[in-house]
């Protein structure tokens, strides 16, 4: 898997946060996971990937403060706490970010499908992936803390 | 522009995403708004509606009957043929937009959105019933 892979993810997370959060994000340097400190988080949407040539999955994780804020700015109501009603907002914006970087990267011969997004909640999560390439994490800071991206693939190794 | 009296039905799988076009139709100027979780829902909605909606914006991609299948169920029944229609969708590659114009769909707006690209769209939707 080229590199390149991964940024239509990052420009789609920085294009969503802008436009329909109201909220700057930045980057922050991918790493590989399992060699960085695994923060937790409270809420995440997660969604399979499925091409010609691979598959794997994408999910995006946010820690509540974030998370919150995110809504709160989105819906223009304040919200304290992680409903039910307030937990499809997460496979929302992954479906922006993953729809952002499909138009990006099918052009180029991925020929990416989109899924169906499910959503996790709980307290102090981590997540666990059954495959046996490495899991590249996209992680981004903003006012409120940080969130991240965690791609893993199979069937494509990375360049 | 729609007159802001104009009823409009949002479609849309996703509670969070209704919510964010209804919040965007307000803005907009629009007060009268229903909303539907499907496009098995909103058929229902729009056949027992009296009045009848004057605009529809619903999501694409959605389980049990998406935007497109709706769309091309209401373009075949006299009564909503010129129902003015925008689709919602987070992709829009050029096989779809062609499918979605040959359905009958008057415009598409892509997510992420703002409330002045939302307003363009309707605005071109709008013109295109108007003359």
């Amino acid at each position: 898997m080229d590199v390149q892979f991964f940024k239509p993810f990052v420009d789609g997370t920085l294009k969503v946060f802008e436009i329909q959060c109201k909220m700057k994000a930045a980057p922050i340097k991918p790493f590989i996971k399992g060699t960085h400190p695994q923060p937790s988080f409270e809420i995440a949407a997660s969604i399979g990937l499925t091409s010609s040539a691979f598959t794997g999955s994408i999910t995006l994780c946010f820690p509540k403060e974030v998370y919150l804020a995110l809504m709160s700015n989105m819906l223009g109501e304040p919200y304290t706490a992680i409903t039910d009603e307030l937990s499809d907002g997460a496979a929302e914006l992954l479906n922006m970010i993953f729809g952002s970087a499909k138009v990006a990267l099918n052009p180029k011969g991925y020929n990416i499908q989109m899924a169906i997004p499910s959503i996790i909640r709980g307290e102090n999560l981590k997540t666990t992936h059954f495959t046996r390439q490495q899991v590249i994490v996209l992680p981004f800071e903003t006012e409120k803390g940080e969130f991240h991206i965690e791609i893993s693939t199979e069937g494509a190794s990375l360049k | 522009m729609f007159d802001p009296k104009t009823r409009v039905l949002i479609v849309d799988d996703m509670l969070t995403m209704r919510k964010i076009v209804g919040k965007v139709c307000k803005e907009i100027g629009f007060t009268d708004l229903t909303e539907a979780a499907d496009g098995a829902l909103a058929w229902e909605s729009i056949s027992n509606a009296n009045p009848q909606y004057g605009l529809i914006i619903s999501d694409w991609n959605m389980p049990n009957c998406s935007g497109l299948d709706l769309l091309k169920r209401l373009r075949t029944d006299t009564r909503f043929k010129t129902t003015p229609f925008l689709l919602v969708t987070a992709e829009a590659e050029q096989h779809q937009v062609v499918e979605a114009l040959k359905a009958g769909v008057d415009n598409y707006v892509v997510k992420p959105f703002s409330k002045d690209q939302l307003s363009e769209k309707l605005e071109a939707v709008h013109k295109k019933y108007s003359k």
